[in-house]
């Protein structure tokens, strides 16, 4: 099977002014501009199946924005080959253009005193979607989303999920077969992450939509994408199952221990992370966590004791934290 | 895309939704009244010192403010709220928004904002010039009616493509929003014939912010001033700005990168 996003040995530096602070600088750089190159995405690869929901992880400012942007045509890449669904993004031809969708959750493209039927209208005129088809698509979307009642009211009226749900829904309106999904879930509360979530994973399984996203919420990458790429500083860290990347970043277990005692002292059998009330729970390295869990059970009068893995965040945050260590 | 269903797309929800507010057409009446008042106190004040200025009579000014007055209402009812939108929209970053539609992205740009009760001063325009062709006593041939509607088509399209290039160094500079002020006082000078100006201010009216060609040169021809030769001359020089302005916004285009990363 063709890949439907493939990506080669992509680089992308931008070339930005730099100067120090201050007037003398400041006076300065308007006659002898310096520049400085910033890798924003520095030799990346990666292939993605059609159908696929991948998600897209890294730091703020690790390149996965410009790598979405790259893909969506917005930008040139300084090296390297893209090919989305047998097209060249840069070249922005309107065939391609009319079967992938951009959502940025920080950013709004529905006008802010049109309802949102009447942008859907406009939606519509621009990707000349047949009337039929349009509507149907429409009403199932708006059903699925719950906002009959509030496609006719101004979106400034709407709450900033409800604006987000009617920004999904405006931007699938043309059924994309490719979704760039840039923090569709930024800033809402869990219910409305999850409604999302939900949404995006019945997008996909009912068009067979290929879906990239960035996400800072685990719970969103975890609830949609079985595979996920971790960039970092421009360049791929990760790419793989979500489970294995647990399994290969991390080298710990979490230990909850609860004691009628709560003043014994654990820091022998392990890191002590946190400790409330009779409740302590500690860091220990994989290989030792049989060993200190019979330790702990004969040693001392034990009401409870759990073991668990490192939650994800902690997973994707102890990846980032070891290759800062290493340069 | 046919690029005229959507600009009318764009046109019918803009009326539909500038109708709920109906309080805009009544300031905007309001507006349309204190500048014509302030226009004639403007004449009446010139013309009790002189008979005729540069040329032009006092009926024959009249129509050229009322010129003025359409080709102010076109700008503002069209030209200005999308090139405002684009320059909000470079900064903010949501211009790629445009740029990821399947459609001519300058189209686009240029089609999405409409202020209908803006329109007040095209008619209000329509009327001041029809009491000047009353005063003046003569009527309006066919070929008159043309070349004014022609000139006037031309003008449009040429303050089109001034603010359009003026917008696109918005790509570089990010920050031109005190542009539309400047335009403003520059086309305010278009409320006289520009042949009352010095040179150097004539050449700059007429070729760096076209305002002769929106509105003197549409007046000449309404006042029975204008030859074929000049309307060619307009003709070429729109030909020019159209093309300027596209590649200037092309190469602006090539040098976004949207806000942020």
């Amino acid at each position: 099977m063709t890949p439907a996003i493939s990506v080669s040995k992509l680089s992308k530096h931008y070339k930005v002014p730099e100067r120090e602070g201050g007037m003398k600088a400041a006076v300065a750089s308007l006659f002898n501009r310096k520049y400085r190159t910033v890798k924003a995405v520095d030799d990346i690869s990666f292939s993605i199946e059609p159908g696929e929901i991948v998600g897209f992880l890294g730091p703020n400012g690790a390149g996965k924005t410009t790598t979405l942007k790259v893909l969506s045509g917005l930008l040139h890449p300084t090296e390297g080959m893209v090919n989305v669904i047998g097209y060249e993004p840069t070249k922005r031809s309107h065939d391609y253009l009319r079967q992938v969708a951009l959502v940025m959750g920080n950013r709004n493209q529905l006008s802010w005193d049109l309802p949102a039927i009447d942008s859907f209208e406009l939606q519509r005129a621009i990707y000349s979607i047949p009337a039929s088809e349009f509507k149907k698509t429409r009403d199932d979307f708006i059903d699925l989303l719950e906002l009959k009642d509030l496609v006719n009211k101004p979106i400034r009226n709407l709450s900033l999920g409800e604006r987000m749900k009617m920004e999904i829904v405006g931007a699938l309106l043309h059924r994309p077969k490719v979704l760039f999904l840039d923090e569709p879930t930024i800033g809402l509360d869990v219910t409305m992450q999850r409604r999302i979530r939900a949404f995006i994973k019945e997008y996909n399984q009912r068009w067979g939509a290929t879906v990239l996203l960035t996400s800072h919420y685990m719970a969103d990458v975890e609830a949609l994408c079985k595979r996920v790429i971790v960039i970092h500083h421009g360049q791929t860290l990760f790419d793989g199952e979500l489970s294995r990347l647990v399994t290969q970043f991390s080298s710990f277990k979490t230990l909850g221990v609860t004691l009628p005692n709560p003043e014994a002292d654990l820091s022998q059998y392990g890191e002590v992370l946190t400790r409330d009330g009779a409740r302590v729970t500690l860091r220990v390295a994989k290989s030792k966590t049989s060993q200190v869990t019979a330790n702990l059970l004969s040693d001392l009068q034990v009401d409870d004791l759990t073991v668990e893995d490192t939650p994800i965040d902690d997973v994707i945050d102890s990846v980032f934290t070891s290759t800062e260590e290493a340069k | 895309m046919n690029p005229i269903k959507l600009a009318l797309t764009y046109l019918r929800i803009g009326v539909l939704n500038e109708m709920q507010y109906r309080v805009n057409f009544f300031i905007q009446l309001l507006q349309s009244f204190i500048s014509v008042a302030t226009g004639l106190i403007g004449l009446s004040l010139v013309f009790g010192q002189v008979t005729t200025l540069a040329g032009w009579s006092r009926p024959e000014l009249l129509a050229v403010m009322g010129v003025h007055l359409l080709m102010g209402g076109v700008i503002r009812s069209i030209i200005q709220p999308n090139m405002e939108r684009l320059m909000d929209d470079v900064r903010n970053g949501t211009l790629d928004f445009a740029l990821t539609k399947p459609a001519d992205a300058q189209t686009l740009i240029s089609v999405r904002e409409f202020r209908f009760w803006q329109l007040v001063d095209v008619i209000v325009g329509m009327v001041v010039i029809s009491i000047a062709f009353f005063q003046l006593k003569s009527s309006l041939g066919i070929f008159q009616l043309l070349g004014f509607l022609a000139a006037l088509l031309m003008g449009g399209v040429m303050l089109y493509s001034v603010w359009l290039m003026v917008t696109s160094i918005s790509f570089w500079v990010i920050r031109v929003q005190d542009i539309s002020n400047l335009f403003e006082g520059l086309y305010a000078a278009g409320r006289w014939p520009i042949g009352i100006y010095p040179d150097w201010l004539r050449t700059g009216l007429t070729f760096l912010v076209p305002v002769a060609f929106a509105v003197t040169v549409p007046a000449e021809a309404l006042t029975n001033r204008l030859d074929g030769t000049s309307l060619l001359f307009a003709f070429g020089m729109t030909i020019l700005f159209v093309i300027f302005a596209r590649g200037l916004w092309l190469l602006g285009l090539s040098n976004y990168s949207g806000a942020s990363s």
